[in-house]
């Protein structure tokens, strides 16, 4: 089986897990930067649950969620979502898995940018939608595309959440981490080697370009 | 030009003590004086609107801000103010002219053309060497002039400074009131400024309102409530200082020469300047001498004919205050609790003010003030 479908389907899984938990993590994370709510330190937890609990732990959850006589199963909501064994479950294993990562990072970077500067938003005019567009979200946006690389480099590497939610199937559902596991089982270790070699160099980038990013705004606040 | 009118009623519990003031203004520039911690800042915050929780009325030019027995309460978004705050607060991601512009969208909704507005405003406060920069690299001095540029840039009908000095040092804060006080006369947006610098609010201000612990204690022109009793303690450990806007004439032999208004000429050693320069001339109410006949053979380079107007006892002394000449504000002269009655000193009186060019202080856009 060639290396090319795996790699391309690991990056499938894990541009789309990242796009689709990015919005609501972003949101979330200035919710627990800014706001004073009830349940803030719960909804913080949950958030976070994610990076303490055995990635299998997760899968297993999700997949109890979803399995047919579950809660979001075929038999409550009367149609199959067609998650469980495809790359649609790798996408969600790995989406939520890399929630914690987004979410933390967001709510540093929003808790760097001085509160005081909306203010004088406000005070020159802006509401506080056109205040969160143009005056929080560019001071925070290197932060913002650092907690991006941290959660796609997260969804790159998900094994455990997303092998017990969309299987390991070859061509279908296994990605750069499942497969690795599948060539050191079956002891194809140069097979391994070399997809491990991929995963290294993929992996070192977005971690270095985090990195880079992330420096300015902690050192240049103003 | 009338003025819009800012009427403010409101309660605020603080910390330690109630905020509670009733005021109602349509002066040009309007102080709020006070030591720390008195609620000036608080009192700017409601007016602004960032500040919430406060019972009563907020009105300006008859639109009702706050109004807390009926729950109204318009946001900061829409209430047209220009804040410029002690430590200017400029957008670190915005060059210096991207900030001037930052409020340019009410700006051009209120019909104004932005662009024009920021070429006269950098001219003023003399930007325009500044308007590529980027923030980061501006001096404590500019980033002030920066923010109030960015404020007069946004259209608004209402200038909120709090303290917009107070965090630069002592002789640049001297160098920047003159451009404070040309915004105050070439430009007609109301102001509210927030003080604890009896020199910046004689120098800016046409009214006084003096807050402690919350309650207005005094309120008035500047120089009639700087010398009043109660705030003569408020003013503290400086002794009151006569600041009169004047004109660099000329330096010569190691000193300046100004003049207030069209005929009184002062000498002073310090400072310099460029010849028809607008500046600030301080002389502190101790530094002055008062003779009942010209003293001869002194070595003081100023003996200024003028009329006494008022003696008033306070705090252990005696403020007389005399004028020199119909276009320059009386001065105030702080001399011995017995002094007026040895020398006889009454309202209607002619006398001569002594003053050692030492004790004349120019504050200048180009010259450093004597410390």
């Amino acid at each position: 089986m060639s290396v090319l479908p795996v790699l391309l389907l690991t990056l499938q899984v894990a541009a789309v897990a990242t796009s689709l938990v990015l919005v609501p993590s972003t949101i979330l994370g200035y919710a627990l930067a800014r706001w004073e709510f009830r349940g803030k330190r719960l909804l913080s937890a949950l958030a976070g649950l994610p990076l303490v609990l055995p990635p299998t732990a997760v899968g297993f959850l999700l997949l109890r969620l979803l399995a047919t006589r579950g809660p979001l199963g075929r038999d409550t909501l009367g149609f199959d979502l067609g998650i469980v064994l495809t790359w649609k479950g790798a996408v969600l294993g790995a989406g939520v898995m890399s929630i914690p990562l987004i979410v933390r990072t967001a709510r540093v970077t929003f808790e760097g940018v001085d509160p005081r500067l909306e203010t004088m938003a406000r005070t020159l005019g802006f509401g506080p939608v056109a205040t969160f567009f143009r005056v929080t979200l560019p001071m925070a946006g290197r932060g913002l595309l650092a907690a991006v690389i941290l959660g796609f480099t997260r969804s790159l590497g998900e094994f455990g959440a997303t092998v017990t939610l969309a299987g390991n199937i070859p061509g279908r559902t296994q990605t750069l981490a499942s497969a690795i596991f599948s060539a050191q089982q079956v002891g194809d270790n140069g097979r391994a080697d070399f997809l491990m070699a991929i995963a290294l160099s993929v992996g070192l980038t977005a971690i270095v370009a985090a990195e880079l990013l992330a420096r300015p705004l902690s050192g240049g606040g103003r | 030009m009338t003025l819009p009118v800012l009427e403010v009623d409101v309660r605020l519990p603080l910390d330690h003590f109630d905020l509670e003031v009733k005021i109602a203004t349509r002066r040009p520039v309007t102080g709020i004086f006070g030591s720390s911690g008195a609620g000036k800042t608080s009192l700017l915050e409601i007016v602004a609107g960032l500040r919430r929780g406060a019972a009563g009325r907020v009105t300006f030019g008859g639109e009702v801000w706050l109004d807390a027995a009926s729950k109204c309460f318009r946001p900061p978004e829409h209430r047209d103010i220009g804040y410029v705050p002690q430590d200017g607060l400029l957008f670190p991601h915005l060059d210096v002219r991207e900030n001037l512009l930052a409020g340019s969208g009410r700006a051009q909704r209120a019909g104004r053309q932005p662009e024009e507005d920021l070429a006269q405003v950098a001219e003023l406060l003399e930007l325009e060497p500044l308007l590529g920069r980027s923030v980061s690299t501006l001096s404590g001095g500019e980033r002030q002039r920066v923010a109030l540029g960015r404020a007069l840039c946004s259209g608004a009908r209402l200038l909120l400074l709090d303290e917009p000095l107070a965090a630069l040092d002592l002789p640049l804060r001297r160098k920047l009131l003159p451009f404070l006080a040309r915004v105050r006369h070439e430009l007609t947006v109301p102001m509210l400024l927030v003080s604890h610098d009896p020199i910046e609010v004689q120098a800016l201000c046409d009214e006084v309102i003096v807050l402690r612990r919350g309650a207005v204690i005094a309120r008035g022109s500047p120089r009639k409530v700087l010398t009043d009793p109660e705030v003569f303690a408020v003013a503290g450990e400086e002794s009151f200082e006569n600041i009169f806007p004047g004109r660099f004439v000329r330096r010569s032999d190691g000193t300046s020469i100004v003049r207030l208004g069209s005929s009184i000429e002062l000498v002073s050693l310090g400072g310099k300047g460029t010849e028809g320069e607008e500046v600030m001339v301080g002389v502190p109410a101790t530094d002055v001498v008062i003779a009942s006949e010209r003293p001869r053979g002194l070595s003081a380079r100023n003996v200024l004919p003028a009329k006494v107007l008022e003696v008033r006892t306070v705090d252990g002394c005696a403020l007389v205050t005399a004028e020199l000449a119909d276009d320059v504000a009386p001065w105030t002269v702080e001399v011995a609790e017995s002094t007026p009655e040895e020398l006889g000193l009454v309202p209607g009186g002619n006398v001569f003010l002594v003053v050692k060019a030492t004790s004349c202080r120019i504050y200048g856009r180009s010259s450093e003030p004597r410390p």
